[in-house]
């Protein structure tokens, strides 16, 4: 039977199966059946800078009503935002030392950053913690229309610089789609010491509900559709960098794990597939995978990683090709 | 609005207020300028430990009576957490009948002398008081006029003890001797309970005797109210840990019938950043217990605290000020305050803000510790801070202090105590695994009677509000002692 073996930043994955960050990963009962259904690694669900602070919000208000009127401000309301990060910070540490002493899996902390400030200190504790490495996930919503788009993109040099200098442990960064010259941006964060790089970042998505005539939450998984992106950026870069690659959204089956293996991706991240059809559905890809492998004759993964890469000299690439015009227009 | 009661207004009409109030016209009353409360001089008091309030004397204490216009609609009694009758005290004031303004505060407040001293009454009582509200002008001094009336009493020898009912023999259990449980103790024992109050601290006092320093609150002054409440006939257990030395199945198969929980907030926060584990960073609580409680600031002791030369306090509450004070006194050179908001914003009185930055200590406001660094010996010897700046409201109305990126630098520190809020003592709830909690650790009580979740268990003061007053913890506990009795009341009944 192949070998499925992979190396992601480092470390030693039996598969390249990774579970992504996600409401499946936040518990160490989760994890435990994530690795007992034969996940490569984990990635742990993020802590988020910003829900730190809505939650010290929400807990402010509660404090009020729970409690009798304040008439004064205490030392404790002071700091109601720092004490619910350190609850928070302690909770993820928890989690993080569980997730290792329960399985053998590699167990990959996440945080969600939108500022390099002292937030990034809490990389340390991860580490000491005991996780394999850490996973930033980043995005600055670029509303402020003073700022230039470099000036954007120096943010997430920053909290990767940052985090980068606290730790010794792998760190990857996960990012969106959106910048004007995404192949450089990945360049330069490789440049600033990324071990990987996660492509890409889904985001929630804001829908409206017509009858209703309010605005709602989009459906909050991934459609195969949205692979396709991903596939493509995965095909242009990865003979680019050398930074590890990540593949993730829109990946659903053994076969579109084996289509980003394909295009250079060292592992895949799941989440909304295991969502639909459970966390079995694990061993289904995974065998899917296997199967592929042993028809086409592949005994171990680098045997086919990045075969479909687009290469220097490739003078037909698809991977770059965004209209449609006329290798589409003999279609009929 | 909140009603006034009506016991406080049945007393107006009497004769010799009428008669004081027509002693002088209202214009002639209202034109006496505030008394300033008498203060150590600033360089003197910030080496030695003694009270930095002087109290008023007879004359200043009655000029600044007169004052009181004894207004028909008392508005000050409203901001008093007890129900203290403020005018008809301040009226005994005026009339010269010192002992009796004393007798007329102890109806309402077990602890006076102590309510005078570190109630913050610009918040409360004087808040509401006709000058500030109508006149704008400054509010009568009602807390210097209550601790003149009580520490009066007090050097008098003739404290009053008030009037005991006769006793029930029903015995009920007070655990914690801060003030919510003392507060408890003293109205339980004149509705006649036989009441032991259970500390698990060598002293009898809680946060007054070890939170609050002899600067501000003089600890022979709690002591002399507690010697009081004994007199009452409320005993006293140290070294007693309600929930480990003995459970509340042992006290109940002890006989008794009813608890106050007033165990106060006594475990430490900290902010959680590298560095905070090296030594001579302390929690406030310990900092302030060692130095108030064990007399951790004498060399022949034991156990002496740190002392610092550039000592930096982190937070902008009334204990960030207490600690910062403290350790000035201690003979820091740099006593700093590190507080991530503005002045505007601290949550501390401001007299005690007023009375740090006289006595020299440096205000280091908007400014932020992200990092501490430590010797070879691991004793910290540098902080690196961030410089904040005002972002948008919170839930609180303040605006949030958001971190100025690249502005950090390094102020050598060889102190650090650390006062950014304390956590409900968890000793009781863990002990009680039926009792009802909300998810910052506080037990859940109906707000009339302050009972909890079990009914023979009642509730207040910080274990219930996470962090409040003094004079908010004696209202609970006297609301808890008023449930406590009706509780019992109703269970005798029905046997």
């Amino acid at each position: 039977m192949a070998d499925l073996s992979t190396k992601y930043m480092g470390l030693e994955l039996r598969n390249p199966v990774v579970v992504a960050s996600s409401g499946l990963t936040d518990s160490v009962e989760d994890i435990v059946k994530l690795d007992q259904n034969g996940a490569g690694a984990v990635v742990l669900k993020s802590i988020f800078e910003e829900q730190i602070l809505l939650e010290a919000e929400h807990d402010l208000k509660k404090m009020k009503e729970d409690s009798f009127a304040y008439d004064e401000y205490s030392e404790t309301l002071d700091y109601i935002d720092v004490h619910i990060k350190e609850k928070e910070v302690t909770k993820y540490i928890e989690l993080i030392k569980g997730a290792k002493s329960k399985t053998t899996i590699p167990v990959i902390a996440s945080i969600n950053a939108v500022t390099a400030l002292e937030w990034t200190s809490f990389a340390k504790q991860i580490e000491q913690a005991g996780a394999d490495a850490i996973e930033l996930n980043i995005f600055v919503m670029p509303f402020d229309t003073d700022k230039e788009c470099n000036e954007n993109e120096r943010v997430y040099y920053d909290i990767l610089k940052k985090v980068k200098e606290k730790v010794s442990i792998p760190v990857a960064v996960k990012l969106s789609p959106y910048f004007s010259n995404l192949g450089k941006v990945l360049l330069n964060l490789e440049k600033e010491g990324a071990d990987a790089l996660v492509l890409f970042n889904r985001f929630a998505a804001p829908d409206i509900d017509v009858e209703n005539i309010k605005v709602t939450h989009a459906d909050i998984f991934s459609t195969k559709q949205e692979m396709y992106n991903v596939l493509r950026w995965m095909g242009i870069m990865s003979n680019k960098l050398n930074a590890d690659l990540a593949a993730t959204t829109g990946i659903h089956t053994g076969e579109d794990v084996v289509k980003m293996l394909l295009a250079g991706a060292k592992v895949v991240q799941v989440s909304s597939t295991l969502y639909k059809h459970g966390i079995e559905y694990l061993s289904t890809m995974l065998n899917d995978i296997h199967n592929w492998m042993d028809r086409k004759g592949f005994l171990y993964i680098d045997q086919f990683r990045g075969k479909l890469a687009h290469k220097a000299d490739d003078n037909n690439n698809v991977y770059e090709r965004m209209q449609f015009m006329r290798y589409f227009s003999d279609i009929k | 609005m909140e009603k006034i009661a009506e016991y406080i207004k049945k007393g107006r009409p009497d004769a010799w207020r009428t008669e004081l109030r027509k002693s002088k016209k209202a214009k002639e009353r209202t034109s006496i300028e505030r008394v300033k409360m008498p203060e150590q001089d600033p360089a003197i008091r910030a080496t030695n430990s003694l009270e930095v309030n002087l109290g008023l004397t007879e004359d200043m204490a009655v000029l600044e009576a007169t004052r009181c216009l004894d207004c028909p609609e008392p508005t000050c009694t409203i901001g008093c957490p007890v129900g203290i009758d403020i005018p008809h005290f301040i009226k005994k004031i005026e009339s010269h009948d010192f002992l009796g303004a004393a007798k007329v505060i102890k109806q309402t407040n077990a602890l006076p002398a102590v309510c005078g001293r570190v109630c913050p009454q610009e918040k409360q009582c004087e808040l509401q008081c006709f000058y500030n509200q109508k006149l704008k002008k400054p509010a009568v001094a009602i807390g210097n006029l209550e601790r003149f009336a009580a520490d009066y009493e007090r050097n008098s020898g003739k404290m009053s003890i008030p009037e005991i009912a006769e006793s029930n023999g029903i015995k009920v259990a007070v655990v914690g001797s801060g003030p919510a449980g003392l507060a408890a103790a003293g109205d339980l024992a004149k509705f006649g309970y036989d009441v032991t109050v259970f500390e698990a601290l060598h002293e009898i006092g809680g946060v007054l005797k070890y939170g609050i320093p002899e600067f501000r609150l003089p600890n022979e002054i709690v002591d002399v109210e507690i010697e009081n409440m004994r007199k009452m006939g409320v005993k006293f257990r140290t070294d007693f840990i309600v929930g480990k030395t003995a459970s509340f199945e042992d006290l109940r198969a002890e006989g008794y019938q009813a608890f106050f929980v007033g165990s106060g907030a006594g475990l430490p926060r900290f902010m959680n950043i590298p560095g905070e584990n090296y030594n001579g960073i302390f929690s406030s609580n310990e900092y302030l217990t060692r130095v108030n409680l064990m007399k951790a600031s004498s060399e022949e002791y034991d156990t002496p605290v740190l002392k610092g030369k550039n000592v930096a306090v982190i937070g902008g509450g009334n204990t960030a000020m207490d600690s910062v004070r403290t350790a000035k006194r201690l003979g820091a050179e740099r006593a700093m305050i590190v507080y991530r908001r503005s002045i505007q914003e601290m949550p501390a009185r401001v007299e005690e803000v007023h009375h740090a930055q006289e006595e020299g200590v440096e205000f280091l406001n908007l400014h932020n510790p992200i990092e501490y660094f430590a010797d070879e010996n691991g004793r910290v010897n540098k902080m690196r801070v961030q410089k904040m700046e005002l972002g948008e409201p919170d839930a609180s109305g303040r605006r949030r202090p958001v971190p100025i990126e690249g502005s950090e630098f390094d102020i050598d520190v060889d102190l650090v105590i650390v006062a950014v809020g304390v956590s409900p003592n968890p000793i009781v709830p863990s002990s009680l695994k039926d009792l009802e909690m909300t998810g910052w650790g506080t037990i859940v009580v109906d707000k009339e009677t302050m009972q909890s979740s079990i009914p023979d268990i009642f509730a207040g003061g910080d274990i219930v509000r996470g962090g409040a007053t003094v004079i908010l913890a004696m209202g609970d506990g006297r609301k808890a002692a008023a449930g406590i009795n009706k509780y019992i009341q109703e269970k005798v009944k029905a046997n």
